[in-house]
């Protein structure tokens, strides 16, 4: 074999080991959800797959609302992440092309709020929910993520990207106005660079945890991934019951990925530094 | 017709006027953008209502006594007198530095060969972006629940795998670095593909004609990786390292699942942003709570600072 | 000019956000606005897995036909959770469970929840311990908190585990030979050596919590004084410091997965616990069901838990909440919260009950009431102050740095008097 040939076995070799690391995780949560916690507490582990996901689902859906969970989080994901592709959309278009007044300024505040720890908002944004009256409502979830700083800060690389100022002078002349130009023109060429948001804004959305689990305070009305953590705490001991709800949460959201996501990498590149 | 004209008809830049008629001109163009002020404002006043006021209510809460129920009491500098000399946030200070470069150093140079690696393979490309990147699609609650049970002293696997080849088993969970390893490896395993492709991505637009050029002058692969790839990479790097510096220094979710609200043994997995919701929820002290809050912002911004000033003083360095 | 733009909008910002803030700062303990009306036909109970018995729980529907009853387990930290409720004026559940352990910190809140003796809990006072009906009182005399359970502690082991080791298995042998701490490390020792890898002690915490139970004080006095560096607690301490050098520390977190994991492998065959423990026990380790018995606690008896169900003050119906409460908690229904949930009555009437003196097959067919009667009638009273957990918590952490770092004893104890005495400071204690 030529070295090139080996090298390129070599690199495959490598990063399917990588990839098995990087799985491994899942496979294990699977036997996990499908024997039972005596199974699990053995040593050495058993790593094959058993028959209890049945008797394991039931009991998951018996002691937590997962369907309703489940519904809850994809209103919220769903509403969020088409408010964010609008409006970070929008705002992205008047940054890449419009020179107005103070937007220097402006978008140097933008940058700014990458850096304040989210951690911080939780007591006051809790207070701020209650006196609003939304504290057990899912639009304190919705609301204040549907704009957000990366959003704006990629489409506006995307869009300076992409979008060529021809295009947009030519439309000008044809009497098009900001809100015309946007729908009509900057919209399809950035389907792409939406598609990565989206995705990515769907996601961080699902596996939000902190914020949905201090302000929905009514039980009844959660998120999947508080419902999960309800679950560990209720019945931490059942380890098969637990895993078999993590495994639960986990499999919406990358089954959407691998359906939605074929090119996920390439819509990233235009986004971060053009083609 | 040029084609650099990104501006609307008029450009300030190439107008000098004279003063009395600035005024009226600037209100005209002011008032001429709305469409663009309305575009971007739905960002400012959410973030203006749900970001920064929260920072300043947090930053006002920092000098009260408030338990949550009752009135708040006016407590001048008491909360970071008292932080100065409190023993436990200079642990969760320690912990917090220590989980974060065990975290962080591992990931970015991981991410970046994994980088390299990708945008060498020819075949299966998207099948491994796909998998390296699925990690990062997990949430933290679940993926921690099972490195809980991954590092379980009596019936995990990594112990199960250490003592079948003869190798005595560690008490991942229960000694002080055991506690930090786990939080690091289960950091390295969910941020290193979500890294690599970022990387990815910028290495894709390095012109091959740069490589084509580093071969025909006759250098080698090591060289080539250090004298060119990394310099054009730096500013995504840089991107990576302040997010990474952002996010890492307020681990939370981690520890709290895998140890539990005693943050471990020796409170190794005490983190800030830990203690912080120890202070605020459990001990019903959010005026101390606020306070510590502060700190970590005051600790991010200054981090974050220096590790801008780092990798653009090597930029500069490099260039120089 | 940019700079004079920048100040403006900083000032714009500024003044939304001050707006905001003037808004939420006003907040305080403004009345709920919460239903005030008397007569809800829908009620709610907020609990935790294992604070009340299921059965009894849905049962109540059938015995209160005239509302909608709903019944939620709450995950997570159960009193955090109250707190942000609390705090939110929303959601308040009609009816709640308060654990033994957080009753001292409701009490400082004591103005959130409704005084029961004007429901007409005085005249069940008599039905009650007398210890446990003052616990949930408040120090006006106002009844907070019903009695749900007591938390009577006792030594859960493993008898196939003892015997293999040599050490009495038959519960009258293994009370005769652990009457006291000393005996108990002592017979620990032996188990040891006779099968390495096993532990008489979960964690050194353990030790310490269960000993400082025995005495009749804690942290603090009532009159917010800190006892903490006492003698009583130097004891315990000590005790658990001796646990640690002799080596019986299995050093894993109570109630953790270790933990269950080592009670289904046997490596640890004994836990110091309450009645309640039980529960855990049966859960996590059923495969070893009837391997399990009782004896009494090495040097006695002491409390660990014990709950209470109180209606907080934006409570719909509270008459018929506290109809439900004392259906929830009579005798009958106490006996059947032992039998499905582990929990030991508060109402010494259901001692007699069938229920109370039915063997268990768990415990090889063992009458626990034999063992966790006595201990409940034995159980010293202390004052426990609502700054207890956070005076304790650095005795906690400085134990813990004794038994996995080697720290030295003696200094660890001086530093967590000092970290105590500091926490003290900060909420008020001298």
């Amino acid at each position: 074999m030529t070295p090139r040939r080996v090298r390129g076995l070599l690199l495959h070799v490598v990063l399917a080991g990588g990839t098995i690391l990087a799985l491994f995780p899942f496979y294990w949560m699977v036997v996990m959800a499908t024997n039972t916690n005596a199974d699990i507490y053995r040593f050495p582990p058993k790593l094959t797959f058993g028959s209890q996901l049945p008797t394991n689902l039931r009991n998951v859906f018996d002691s937590i609302d997962f369907f309703g969970s489940l519904l809850n989080t994809v209103i919220v994901a769903t509403t969020t992440t088409l408010l964010v592709l609008f409006f970070d959309s929008l705002a992205a278009f008047a940054f890449a092309k419009f020179d107005f007044p103070g937007r220097k300024v402006l978008f140097g505040v933008l940058i700014g709020t990458f850096f304040l720890p989210v951690g911080l908002a939780i007591i006051p944004g809790f207070v701020i929910m209650v006196e609003l009256g939304w504290v057990g409502s899912l639009k304190a979830l919705v609301v204040p993520a549907a704009a957000n700083a990366f959003g704006i800060f990629f489409l506006r690389q995307y869009i300076h990207n992409a979008v060529p100022d021809s295009v947009l002078d030519a439309a000008r002349l044809d009497g098009a106005g900001f809100f015309r130009q946007y729908f009509s023109l900057i919209v399809p060429i950035v389907r792409p660079g939406l598609a990565f948001l989206g995705i990515y804004t769907f996601i961080a959305s699902w596996n939000d945890f902190i914020w949905p689990l201090v302000v929905l305070v009514n039980p009844d009305q959660v998120t999947l991934q508080v419902a999960l953590q309800q679950l560990n705490s209720v019945h931490g001991l059942d380890y098969s019951r637990v895993m078999t709800g993590a495994l639960l949460s986990v499999i919406p959201l990358i089954v959407m990925f691998l359906l939605f996501a074929r090119n996920f990498v390439s819509d990233l590149a235009m986004g971060a530094v053009g083609e | 017709m040029t084609l650099s004209r990104t501006a609307a008809p008029v450009a300030p830049k190439t107008r000098p006027r004279a003063h009395p008629h600035r005024a009226p001109g600037r209100r005209r163009r002011v008032l001429s953008y709305w469409p663009q002020y309305l575009a971007i404002s739905p960002f400012y006043i959410l973030f203006a209502v749900f970001g920064l006021a929260p920072v300043l209510f947090s930053f006002y809460l920092a000098f009260q006594r408030w338990d949550g129920i009752g009135e708040m009491q006016f407590a001048g500098l008491d909360n970071f007198k008292y932080l100065i000399k409190d023993e436990v946030f200079w642990l969760s200070l320690r912990n917090t530095l220590l989980i974060w470069v065990m975290s962080t150093v591992p990931t970015l140079c991981l991410a970046l060969v994994l980088a390299v690696m990708l945008n060498s393979v020819k075949r299966f490309k998207a099948f491994y972006r796909m998998a390296f990147f699925i990690p990062n699609i997990t949430s933290v609650v679940a993926i921690s629940i099972f490195f809980g049970a991954l590092f379980a002293t009596n019936y995990g696997l990594v112990n199960g795998v250490l003592e079948t080849v003869g190798l005595p088993g560690v008490a991942w969970l229960q000694s002080v670095w055991g506690i930090k390893t786990v939080i690091a490896v289960l950091t390295v395993w969910q941020w290193t593909g979500y890294n690599a492709i970022i990387y990815l991505a910028g290495l894709q637009t390095i012109s091959t004609d740069l490589y084509e050029q580093a071969k025909v002058d006759g250098a080698n692969a090591a060289q080539v990786f250090f004298r060119i790839t990394l310099p054009l990479l730096r500013p995504i790097i840089l991107f990576t390292v302040v997010i990474s510096t952002v996010g890492g220094l307020q681990t939370f979710t981690e520890p709290k699942v895998l140890v539990g609200d005693t943050a471990g043994t020796g409170q190794s997995g005490l983190t800030m942003v830990f203690y912080f919701y120890r202070q605020a929820f459990s001990h019903n002290d959010y005026g101390y709570g606020a306070a510590i809050a502060m700190v970590v912002l005051l600790v991010v911004a200054l981090f974050t600072i220096l590790n801008w000033t780092l990798v653009q003083r090597g930029q500069d360095g490099e260039n120089g | 000019m940019t700079i004079s733009r920048r100040r403006l909008l900083q000032a714009g910002l500024f003044g939304m956000a001050s707006a905001a803030v003037g808004v939420t700062a006003a907040c305080g303990d403004d009345d709920s606005s919460g239903t005030t009306g008397g007569d809800s036909k829908e009620l709610s109970l907020w609990y935790w897995s294992g604070g009340l018995s299921d059965k009894v729980v849905a049962a109540v529907s059938t015995q209160f036909p005239d509302i909608t009853f709903k019944p939620t387990q709450v995950g997570g930290a159960f009193k955090d959770k109250l707190v942000t409720t609390i705090t939110s004026r929303q959601f308040m559940p009609d009816i709640t469970g308060i654990k033994g352990e957080d009753i001292a910190y409701f009490m400082g809140q004591a103005g959130q929840f409704l005084d029961l003796n004007e429901l007409g809990a005085g005249d069940l006072k008599a039905q009650y311990l007398e210890w446990k009906w003052k616990q949930g009182s408040a120090t006006d005399g106002k009844l907070i908190g019903f009695p749900i359970d007591i938390g009577p502690t006792a030594l859960f082991y493993r008898a196939d585990i003892f015997k293999k080791a040599g050490l009495p298995s038959e519960v009258a042998d293994v009370t005769a030979a652990m009457g006291t701490w000393d005996t108990f490390f002592e017979q620990g020792v032996k188990l040891k050596a006779a099968l390495p890898g096993t532990f008489m002690v979960g964690e050194a915490a353990e030790v310490f919590d269960m000993a400082v139970g025995q005495t009749t004080k804690r942290y603090a006095d009532a009159d917010k004084k800190f006892i903490g560096d006492q003698e009583h607690i130097r004891n315990a301490w000590d005790l658990a410091a001796k646990a640690v050098k002799l080596g019986i520390s299995f050093k894993v977190q109570s109630g953790g997965q270790d933990a269950n994991a080592a009670w289904n492998q046997g490596t640890l065959p004994a836990k110091l616990g309450a009645a309640w423990v039980a529960l855990d026990i049966k859960s996590a380790a059923e495969k070893t069901s009837g391997k399990w018995r009782v004896a009494p606690m090495p040097s006695g008896p002491a409390n660990q838990g014990g709950s209470f169900l109180a209606i907080p003050k934006s409570s719909g119906n509270p008459k018929k909440a506290f109809e439900i409460i004392t259906w929830m908690l009579n005798a009958d229904n106490q006996a059947k919260g032992y039998t499905d949930a582990a929990l030991f009555p508060s109402a010494p009437a259901a001692y007699k009950l069938p229920a109370l003196t039915a063997a268990d097959e768990f415990f090889g067919g063992q009458v626990t009431i034999d063992v966790f009667g006595p201990a409940a009638a034995k159980i010293p009273v202390a004052y426990e102050s609502q700054y207890d957990s956070v005076l304790r918590e650095p005795f906690a952490a400085e134990l813990s740095n004794v038994e996995t770092k080697g720290k030295d004893p003696e200094k660890a104890w001086t530093d967590a008097v000092a970290a105590a005495k500091q926490a003290g400071e900060r909420v008020g204690v001298s």
